[in-house]
């Protein structure tokens, strides 16, 4: 069998030529201009993470119940509940984030930074796994990585819109993604170890990482797909082996949940979460997607293709396919939205890293088959000038990126200087710019409303909501979780559970309207009005709109019963 | 199959994907067939998916030529 190749031959292009070339000082200035980009993202990001830290209130929906359900961990109970009985809450997201944070509540209490620190140093570890996947695959091939593509793999991550806006947040979905990440990186040569002990050991802990993301987040049953597909590609026998011994110690933990809660975690977590698909939703988010990281999404998708038909098909490139196809596709789900794509981009890094280091080594050997004769032959004597090219095209690739994913607040101490530089003009809330918005604030249906920074009068009209708060008598139904936690009150119903319970025929609601129409909640607040409709006619007859506070882009809305 | 030497090839996976392909792209059409009180015909998310199981039994015929190298 004979091997075509798009690397410059000795003939053509000698080594010294190649090395004393002005495209490669060009390439080498240019990567580091790349380099200085993504930095640039990381520091933004590490400030909007500082912000956050330091914001004691609900920053994106639904925050304060995934407080609320750590705090439920850290006592020792579930968070699964029947929502027919007061107060009426239950928790639809699986427990091992919460478990994670649980002993943070033992040492300092209820509070949102030590959540969204968790968030964030998940995506410090994923980006640090991308890294290592791009390194490595060039340590496997040509016996050296690329440092610099390994590094500019990792930040890319870091500076997506999509990861930059859900990182920072008490939410578990970016540390399901680092499970995932880290799930896949493991298991990505774990058949080529030769080691029997070794190669066991690598399977088991790559599956237990797999579990491990699933009880994170449903949603990482897309990855366990990926995964059981590459195993059994690779070598059937050991897949059905090994994915018989990982569905029998998931299937127990989940058998085990299901009874110690009475079945309330199959009926909270599980089909209260089939929601209704949204197809248009799912289309303007894969378009927004692509706008922002087709630099990306390009050479990943080349590689995949490249795999495919001359080479053997990666964990990567499978891992790619589907969490772009299945998860985002439900991203135009009910509760779905951009933060879907995280998976697929965090895949996307690593691929794309993969081909820019390959390229840069001119590392792309063709075996004879019938595309490359049809294809890659009649290019081969343009080898050397596309070896050229390939120098200024994979700088040009992360600098394009750079570009598009430019997101920075626009009124902070040094970022004004920088935004009035680019004549960059705010398009989101406080003053901050994101790419993903139109210049007018526009944005796709389904894209978090989050990624600006917070301000100190965000923080005073909190604390004002939790002075109304303690002075109410009697119950307070808040929206949000976060106001009265902070007054020392009990949190009374998760208002998005109740609406998924409904919307799949599996809620009644009639204590929680009771108590509505008996008029004992003194205080009702409302930001997004998430409740089951029901409910929401129930406040509206017994009820009355007396003020309003805003506070982070939202009007709160405050009732009282009518007179 | 049971020898744990035993790898696919770029032939079996695109057997499986063009097998696979035609099979749900029959059974998809075969919703509206034999479900014949279901109204508004071919949805949104059913053309999609039937796109896709296109694209996989085209992958999968594009593969076999390739003959017994590891997929």
């Amino acid at each position: 069998m004979t091997d075509t190749s798009l690397a410059p031959t000795a003939a053509s292009i000698t080594p010294t030529v190649v090395s004393n070339s002005v495209s490669q000082r060009v390439s080498r200035v240019l990567l580091g201009v790349a380099l200085l980009v993504l930095l640039f993202y990381f520091v933004v990001y590490v400030a909007y993470a500082a912000n956050l830290m330091r914001f004691p209130f609900d920053y994106d929906q639904g925050e304060g119940f995934e407080l609320v359900d750590t705090i439920l961990f850290s006592r020792g109970e579930w968070p699964y509940r029947n929502t027919e009985l007061f107060p009426f809450y239950s928790s639809n997201y699986p427990p091992l984030f919460h478990v994670l944070a649980a002993p943070l509540v033992w040492l300092f209490g209820p509070a949102y930074w030590y959540g969204r620190l968790l968030g964030f140093l998940g995506t410090l570890v994923t980006a640090g796994a991308i890294a290592y996947a791009v390194y490595r695959d060039g340590v496997r091939r040509r016996g050296n990585g690329h440092l610099l593509i390994a590094a500019l793999s990792g930040l890319a991550y870091l500076a997506s819109n999509t990861v930059y806006h859900i990182g920072p947040l008490f939410r578990q979905h970016a540390s399901m993604v680092m499970f995932e990440t880290l799930a896949v990186v493991v298991l990505a040569y774990a058949n080529e170890i030769e080691d029997t002990r070794q190669r066991r050991r690598t399977l088991a802990i790559g599956l237990l990482l797999v579990i491990a993301a699933g009880y994170t987040k449903q949603l990482a049953a897309v990855t366990a797909l990926a995964v059981g597909i590459f195993l059994f590609i690779r070598q059937p026998w050991r897949a059905v082996v090994w994915g018989l011994g990982a569905a029998v110690v998931g299937g127990a933990i989940f058998v085990w949940m299901t009874w110690a809660t009475d079945g309330e975690w199959w009926r909270q977590a599980i089909l209260a979460n089939v929601n209704d698909l949204n197809v248009q939703q799912s289309v303007g988010l894969f378009r927004l997607w692509f706008s922002l990281h087709g630099w990306l999404i390009v050479p990943a998708a080349l590689l995949v293709i490249y795999e495919l038909y001359f080479d053997r098909l990666s964990l990567y490139a499978i891992w790619f396919v589907l969490a772009a196809g299945i998860t985002g596709m439900a991203s135009g789900t009910w509760g779905g939205g951009d933060s879907y794509f995280a998976s697929a981009i965090a895949a996307a890094c690593i691929l794309s890293g993969i081909f820019a280091a390959r390229t840069l080594a001119a590392d792309w050997p063709f075996p004879d088959n019938y595309l490359s004769r049809l294809f890659v032959k009649p290019l081969r004597r343009y080898a050397p000038a596309l070896s050229r090219a390939a120098l200024l095209i994979v700088p040009l690739l992360y600098l394009g990126y750079g570009r598009a994913v430019l997101h920075l607040p626009t009124q902070e101490p040094v970022f004004r200087e920088i935004a009035a530089l680019l004549n960059v003009r705010p398009n989101a809330l406080n003053a901050f710019y994101d790419s993903a918005r139109t210049a007018d604030g526009q944005f796709a249906t389904g894209y978090a409303d989050i990624g600006h920074f917070t301000t100190p009068a965000d923080i005073n009209a909190g604390w004002q909501l939790v002075n109304i708060i303690q002075q109410a008598e009697g119950h307070a139904l808040s929206e949000e979780a976060g106001f009265s936690l902070a007054a020392g009150r009990e949190v009374i119903t998760n208002p998005t559970q109740l609406l998924n319970l409904d919307k799949r025929g599996l809620y009644d609601g009639s204590a929680l309207i009771q108590m509505i129409e008996n008029r004992e909640f003194s205080l009702i607040i409302f930001r997004a009005q998430f409740y089951p409709p029901r409910i929401l006619r129930a406040v509206g007859d017994h009820y009355e709109h007396y003020e309003s506070v805003a506070m982070n882009g939202f009007e709160y809305r405050l009732l009282r019963p009518k007179p | 199959m049971l020898d744990t030497t035993f790898t696919l090839t770029k032939r079996q996976l695109g057997l499986i994907l063009l097998v696979g392909g035609l099979a749900g792209f029959t059974g998809i059409l075969a919703i509206d067939i034999l479900d014949v009180g279901r109204e508004g015909g071919i949805g949104p998310a059913q053309q999609i998916a039937l796109g896709l199981c296109a694209v996989a039994a085209l992958l999968g015929l594009s593969l076999i030529p390739l003959g017994n190298r590891p997929a």
